[in-house]
């Protein structure tokens, strides 16, 4: 697991209390790739749900998991963002994410290879990708991470 | 023998004659004479005595008597003397003639013929004829027998010397060959002596090499057992080794255990953070404890880390001491089963050094026995070799008597030869017989021819010479088995000589007669041969040469 800064050490002088609410993120790890999930969209990080494939699914959806009693939709993270394979993972983990809006919002599992660290990107760190589920890219402690807009993605789902 | 020198009364003839005529008249007046004187004697005495006192008569009649045998004898004896004595020359010139008979018979039985002996008694009375012939046949089957006997003596006497010589080489060439078998059994001896001295040796170092035996199988023994020993560490090591693998596996199990709460704790510290964040401000305190969950959860995994990495290394360095030991162990089971194969080598080393030394006394037991029956057998040896040479040493004396036995025998043969035997063994029969016949032949040519003939048919002849009385020699005749071309041309060197200055014309011309030179050296081929001449008579009687032939003594016996 790479050292990422603390999330104390990457709030900057100054930044107000909402902002940095906003700025901060959980890092996952997707292949190849850092992903940084907005913190305030994420509900929960849990081991690697067991997951039934959905016959007729596209690729990026695994399936269906059961958590806290309610059915699951479980997406791969990794082939989302179309992040190379990378080495088996030794503890995968699905974080349930809010996706959506805030009126109807719905929650979603993704299924990364490993929970990081929470961290802060400042969003002018941000430099602007798709506009789309790929918010845009940000050096976190050093790498490349691959910011994420979970509203979109439920735009988009 | 010589019987005119033996006789000499008997050779007179005449005077006894003469001696034998007066006697029978003087026998007859003596007798006449005495019957007169013993009448006038027994008359004077009677005349004496009856003097006295006695008759007459008596007188008378013996006086008549005297004188009636007076008249008898004188009519009846007197002319029968008479008569007697007219007849004596008569029988007297008789006698002569058969004294003259027996005399020649006599002469020719001195000098040997046994022949012309008998045909002297032809005019003797027939009782003495008989009984001369008698003699002369019984002399002569006796000397006949003289001759066979001599023969086969002389042959008997050669074989037995032949016999004795190869003998007595065979008794040489034995004891030579005794020699050997001496030096030879006495080399076997030393021989035996150094392999017996050589067993010992072996036996001892046998002894010794037993003994070495003995303490390399109890030093691989003990090398065995510490082998054996060092295997059960071995395993014993392995054993813990295995176990600690276990163990190591256990650890395993633990610290994933560990990395799962860590990673769990992980995860939970984020699930913190995010609660904290959503509580806000409120959440910040919680969010740091959060925080520092994670890096405990963090640090937690690093340890786990560092423990799976030394536990890694630490299976590592279990997995080469298995690996090691199991190497170990195999190596130490190839070492036990090679000190256990070299303690079999050793014990069979062992036990053959053992056999070798037993061996070993053996031989050298046996080799000394074998030394002492040598030294027997060398013993022996020598006693055998001394009666082979006293052998050889007899058989050639046995050769010497056998040959001069022979010589013997053929002395004997020589002086039997001198008899003349009507027999075609007696050379001088022979020789006489061979003269005829070439005498009978009419040319000079016939007779060579003739002479040839009888050469070549009588083996035991070399030469026959047919020699005129006045030393030349016109036929000589060769037995070309007996001369070779050499030796005839040597012989051929008589034609050249004067043979009446030869010992043998000189013999036959002193009587004329048949005769046998003694043994003498050939001049041909240097054997021992001799000569029997006789003088060749023609139809008259006359002498008119000398046949004389050679006899190989050696071809002669052989016949």
């Amino acid at each position: 697991m790479p050292a990422m800064p603390e999330m104390s050490e990457m709030s900057e002088p100054g930044e107000s209390g909402k902002s940095r609410r906003e700025g901060t993120h959980l890092l996952v790890r997707a292949g190849e790739y850092a992903c940084a999930l907005p913190l305030a969209s994420v509900r929960r990080v849990v081991r690697s749900l067991t997951v039934h494939p959905l016959p007729g699914a596209t690729a990026e959806l695994e399936g269906l998991a059961e958590f806290g009693g309610e059915p699951l939709p479980v997406l791969n993270l990794g082939r989302m963002v179309h992040a190379p394979a990378g080495p088996n993972p030794a503890y995968p983990v699905t974080v349930v994410v809010w996706v959506g809006p805030a009126e109807a919002r719905e929650m979603l599992g993704l299924a990364a290879d490993a929970a990081l660290e929470v961290v802060h990107v400042p969003p002018a760190s941000v430099v602007a990708g798709d506009g789309g589920f790929l918010l845009g890219e940000a050096p976190v402690g050093g790498e490349v991470v691959r910011v994420l807009n979970l509203e979109a993605l439920g735009r988009t789902a | 023998m010589d019987v005119d020198s033996t006789l000499p009364a008997v050779r007179s003839g005449k005077p006894a004659a003469s001696r034998r005529t007066g006697p029978h008249t003087e026998n007859a007046l003596l007798g006449w004479i005495l019957v007169v004187g013993l009448s006038l004697l027994g008359f004077v005495l009677l005349s004496v005595g009856s003097l006295a006192a006695a008759p007459a008569w008596p007188r008378f009649v013996f006086l008549a008597l005297g004188a009636a045998g007076v008249l008898a004898y004188g009519v009846l004896v007197f002319p029968f003397f008479r008569r007697l004595e007219r007849r004596l020359p008569e029988g007297e010139e008789q006698w002569g003639r058969l004294e003259e008979d027996l005399i020649a018979s006599f002469n020719q039985l001195g000098a040997g013929d046994l022949v012309r002996s008998t045909a002297h008694t032809r005019g003797l009375p027939e009782r003495l004829a008989k009984i001369s012939e008698a003699a002369s046949e019984a002399l002569s089957q006796l000397a006949q027998q003289i001759q066979d006997s001599s023969i086969e003596v002389a042959s008997a006497a050669d074989a037995v010397n032949e016999i004795a010589s190869e003998l007595a080489s065979g008794s040489s060439e034995q004891a030579a060959s005794v020699v050997e078998i001496t030096a030879a059994m006495e080399e076997l001896a030393r021989t035996a002596s150094q392999i017996a001295e050589n067993a010992g040796r072996q036996a001892e170092l046998a002894s010794r090499a037993e003994a070495s035996g003995d303490a390399g199988s109890a030093a691989v023994f003990e090398a065995v057992t510490g082998v054996e020993e060092v295997q059960k560490r071995i395993s014993a090591i392995a054993s813990r080794a295995d176990a600690l693998g276990t163990r190591s596996k256990e650890i395993y199990r633990v610290l994933d255990l560990i990395t799962e709460i860590a990673q769990e704790t992980h995860i939970l510290s984020l699930n913190a953070a995010i609660e904290a964040a959503a509580a806000g401000a409120d959440g910040r305190r919680f969010s740091v404890v959060a925080e520092e969950v994670r890096h405990l959860a963090q640090r937690s995994q690093e340890s786990v880390e560092s423990v799976r990495n030394l536990l890694d290394e630490f299976s590592g360095s279990i997995r080469a001491t298995i690996v090691a030991t199991e190497e170990g162990s195999k190596e130490a089971s190839r070492v036990l089963e090679r000190s256990r194969a070299a303690a079999e080598a050793i014990e069979d080393l062992r036990r053959a050094s053992g056999d070798t030394s037993r061996v070993a006394q053996q031989i050298s037991l046996a080799t000394q026995q074998q030394n002492a029956a040598s030294d027997e057998v060398v013993m022996t040896l020598r006693e055998v070799s001394l009666v082979v040479q006293r052998m050889t040493g007899g058989l050639k004396n046995l050769s010497t008597t056998a040959d001069r036995l022979n010589s013997l025998g053929l002395e004997i043969q020589l002086l039997a030869q001198s008899f003349h035997l009507a027999s075609p063994r007696s050379l001088k029969h022979l020789v006489e017989d061979w003269a005829r016949r070439v005498e009978a032949a009419p040319s000079q040519e016939e007779r060579a021819q003739v002479l040839d003939e009888l050469v070549g048919g009588a083996p035991f002849v070399e030469l026959g010479y047919f020699s005129r009385l006045d030393g030349t020699t016109p036929i000589l005749s060769f037995n070309r088995d007996l001369l070779n071309e050499r030796q005839r041309s040597l012989a051929n060197k008589v034609h050249d000589t004067d043979v009446r200055t030869r010992p043998w014309f000189k013999a036959v011309s002193r009587h004329w007669r048949t005769t046998l030179i003694p043994p003498y050296e050939s001049m041909q081929n240097s054997e021992a041969c001799f000569t029997v001449c006789t003088p060749v008579r023609d139809g008259a009687g006359k002498i008119t040469a000398v046949l004389g032939i050679d006899i190989n003594v050696t071809g002669w016996t052989r016949i």
